[in-house]
């Protein structure tokens, strides 16, 4: 059971350009600076980056997956702080804020974390998630 | 670019989106779940859902109408944060309807330039009327984007 300063993760992953298609399809973000080089560094980037949205998803994914079948997001958000690139190796981790049980439910807040190597944050955020308790 | 704040607070027209088990996999997929319950109908129903549920973040994928005044640039803006809440789980075989709107624009001098922010919002309903999301993205404009 998950207790205010637990740290969930951190898990280690590096966003293919094959995901990053994969995603573009998915979620219908076409925006070119997600697959041409060209067009991205025309915008001053670094070439191709990863979609924020999709770095979002992941980091929700991770979350997820260490908590109880149940749980559901009541709310995330996120700041995008610095572009990722595709075969970058981020970390994802979460840290445990609060626990609060009142009406048969568990309700997790948390502060959640994408760097990269070096320790940068790429993506900082909260998330909240909820479950009910076992009867 | 062009907005007219005339407009702020004013919500497009409504889009309907029926949510197809197909594009909730492709997107699992694409966050790189393995999970069931986002790909076998059978386990989502044993764990109480009614179709394969969606992630959390496949909400932004429902796109909206376009918001009534509000001209942003094809490319080049950055997606500054993203944040949800949300109600009832979308499930595959739902109808979800979206609508969106412009909640705040700020201009910023800076050293650099200046650069608008945009806060958009965009919610989401189930047809028996239940919320299913609320999500709020700041959208920053750098000046010398067209």
């Amino acid at each position: 059971m998950l207790a205010a300063g637990d740290i969930i993760g951190p898990e280690t992953l590096v966003i293919t350009r094959e995901q990053i298609v994969r995603y573009a399809g998915a979620s219908g973000d076409y925006n070119p600076i997600h697959y041409d080089d060209e067009r991205a560094r025309s915008f001053g980037l670094p070439g191709v980056i990863v979609h924020g949205m999709l770095n979002m998803g992941v980091i929700a994914r991770i979350i997820k997956s260490h908590a109880p079948r149940q749980a559901h997001f009541e709310r995330y958000g996120v700041r995008f702080r610095k572009m990722v690139q595709p075969g970058q190796k981020v970390v994802v981790s979460g840290t445990v804020q609060s626990v609060h049980r009142e009406h048969g439910q568990t309700r997790v807040a948390m502060d959640v974390l994408m760097a990269l190597e070096g320790e940068t944050s790429a993506i900082t955020g909260q998330a909240i998630l909820t479950w009910p308790d076992e009867p | 670019m062009h907005h007219d704040p005339i407009y702020l607070g004013h919500k497009s027209e409504p889009r309907h989106h029926e949510i197809e088990k197909g594009a909730i996999r492709r997107f699992a997929e694409a966050l790189g779940e393995r999970d069931p319950i986002y790909f076998d109908e059978q386990t989502a129903i044993a764990e109480g859902y009614k179709g394969l549920p969606a992630p959390p973040t496949f909400a932004f994928t429902l796109n909206p109408s376009p918001i009534p005044g509000l001209e942003l640039p094809a490319a080049g803006i950055i997606h500054g944060e993203q944040e949800f809440t949300f109600g009832r789980t979308i499930c595959s075989g739902d109808i979800i309807t979206v609508r969106a709107w412009v909640e705040d624009v700020k201009v910023r001098k800076g050293r650099l330039g200046s650069m608008t922010l945009f806060t958009i919002m965009r919610e989401g309903v189930h047809q028996n009327g239940d919320n299913a999301f609320l999500a709020r993205s700041l959208l920053i404009v750098t000046e010398g984007v067209e």
